[in-house]
């Protein structure tokens, strides 16, 4: 035992989950620590600041490319993390499908990080990071596939410019869970929940059909729109056709956006559309988890 | 059905010494630690106001002796004064009661003086290794020797007997000097019958 180990069982600190434990939440990891979330898109760099408490403060965001935004505010960004913690939010880049027949065996998702070809089988792909959500009532399940080296290149931006990544995760695959945690609250198929998900993180647009518990049709693209919501509509209109009539919509934004609702209303007629948007939400939801 | 909100899938490149939290309860070991600093501050504070508490009594004790000192050093000068006042009064006491057995004659011979005679200075000396023997100095404001003949003859009535007499004569003064020794009259008829 050194001096650094008995500081750190004198300040508690040994007693706390490591700042980049990615199996402990935010909040454990950094209990009263100024942190920074980024949100990285392909010309977009979005960022704000985590106080002591957790509540998240203002959001800031600049359209160039990222890395010459990160050199040229660095110095703006980096007193808002005190140890130069960051979690940053991939937003461009990234594969969400929907899959069948994977392996189901207890631990799955867990094994991913360790054994992903004894989960994916043939579908796994050298120098990818997946992630999963199986649906427990179906076979079919939610992958999300990340390029390895893309992961690497932008932990090494964030570490040129001084910050320390304690996470990298995919902000619409998180409020796509978040979404699906929302309304699928009961067991079993008794009382199952129809409704068309749709996500807006940041630019990327995730849309999932749930029928009757099953998940029929997902589409995700990434830099779908900027300040002109149309894109969104646009990719999302093909999907009215093959809505049953009883699906409603639910819809999840990393922030509040007031002509969305109404937008969607508009293209999917007669449907109720249900928003669970909140400020901050995914920046509250990286903290809580 | 249902899908709980778990947490959030991590992409970040995992590095491998990362370690887990120590168990809660070991948070006790810190927890001790402190507390035994505050106790060990808190007996120390003890300690120090015992400390300062201590000297002061100290402080005031060795006040309380000097007083005490002083007053006993006062008291034994008192005593000491006392002392020698109560030898003084019982010199005097003694002198008085040595000077008694001399009264008598100091009557007598006060009395023997004449109408023309005056005592200029009279002195009875009694020596310390020979107390029974009397040296007497009287000078008389007198212009014959009568006088001194009544008074010889007094003190001798008084069974005191004078040896070695010497008297002067000078200025209406007489100057009488003589060593008296009393003689008991018991012992004398006694010695007288023995004869």
């Amino acid at each position: 035992m050194n001096s650094i180990d008995l500081k750190s069982i004198l300040n508690f600190s040994a007693f706390r989950p490591e700042p980049d434990d990615s199996s402990a939440s935010w909040k454990k990891r950094f209990p009263a620590e100024k942190t920074v979330f980024f949100g990285l898109g392909r010309a977009m760099l979005s960022w704000r600041g985590i106080d002591r408490s957790g509540k998240p403060g203002e959001l800031e965001s600049v359209r160039a490319e990222p890395k010459e935004i990160l050199a040229q505010t660095s110095d703006h960004i980096k007193p808002l993390a005190e140890q130069g913690w960051c979690a940053v939010s991939l937003n461009t880049r990234y594969v969400i499908s929907l899959e069948t027949n994977l392996s189901r065996r207890t631990g799955s998702e867990e094994m991913l990080k360790s054994n992903p070809r004894g989960v994916l089988g043939g579908r796994y792909e050298r120098g990818k990071r997946y992630a999963l959500t199986h649906n427990p009532e179906t076979n079919s399940s939610i992958l999300l596939t990340f390029d390895e080296d893309q992961t690497r290149k932008t932990e090494s931006m964030f570490s040129e410019a001084g910050f320390r990544v304690g996470r990298v995760c995919c902000g619409a695959y998180v409020l796509l869970k978040h979404a699906l945690a929302q309304t699928n609250t009961e067991k079993g198929s008794e009382k199952s929940a129809n409704t068309f998900y749709i996500v807006c993180c940041e630019g990327a647009v995730c849309a999932l059909v749930q029928d009757q518990d099953r998940w029929l049709e997902l589409r995700s693209r990434t830099d779908v729109y900027e300040e002109d919501l149309t894109p969104i509509t646009d990719l999302l209109a093909p999907f009215h056709s093959r809505l049953s009539p009883e699906i409603g919509i639910t819809l999840v934004c990393d922030e509040p956006m007031e002509e969305l609702p109404d937008r969607l209303a508009k293209v999917f007629p007669g449907r109720a559309v249900s928003d669970l948007s909140q400020p901050a939400l995914l920046a509250s939801l990286m903290i809580q988890n | 059905m249902q899908i709980t909100e778990r947490q959030i899938d991590d992409f970040k490149s995992e590095r491998k010494d990362i370690a887990p939290p120590l168990p809660v309860v070991l948070r006790l070991v810190p927890l001790l630690f402190y507390c035994s600093i505050a106790v060990a501050v808190i007996l120390s504070s003890i300690f120090a106001i015992q400390f300062q508490l201590a000297v002061q009594k100290r402080d005031s004790h060795k006040a309380q002796t000097a007083s005490l000192a002083a007053q006993t050093q006062d008291a034994k000068n008192q005593r000491t004064a006392l002392e020698s006042q109560i030898k003084k009064a019982t010199d005097i006491q003694n002198w008085v009661a040595s000077s008694r057995p001399l009264q008598p004659l100091l009557v007598e011979i006060i009395r023997s003086m004449g109408p023309r005679s005056s005592i200029v200075d009279l002195r009875l000396d009694r020596e310390a290794g020979n107390p029974s023997q009397i040296k007497m100095g009287l000078r008389m404001g007198t212009d014959s020797t009568k006088q001194l003949d009544l008074t010889v003859e007094k003190i001798a009535l008084l069974n005191y007997r004078a040896f070695s007499p010497t008297q002067t004569l000078g200025r209406g003064e007489l100057d009488y000097k003589a060593t008296l020794v009393h003689q008991d009259p018991l012992r004398q008829q006694t010695g007288e019958v023995s004869q």
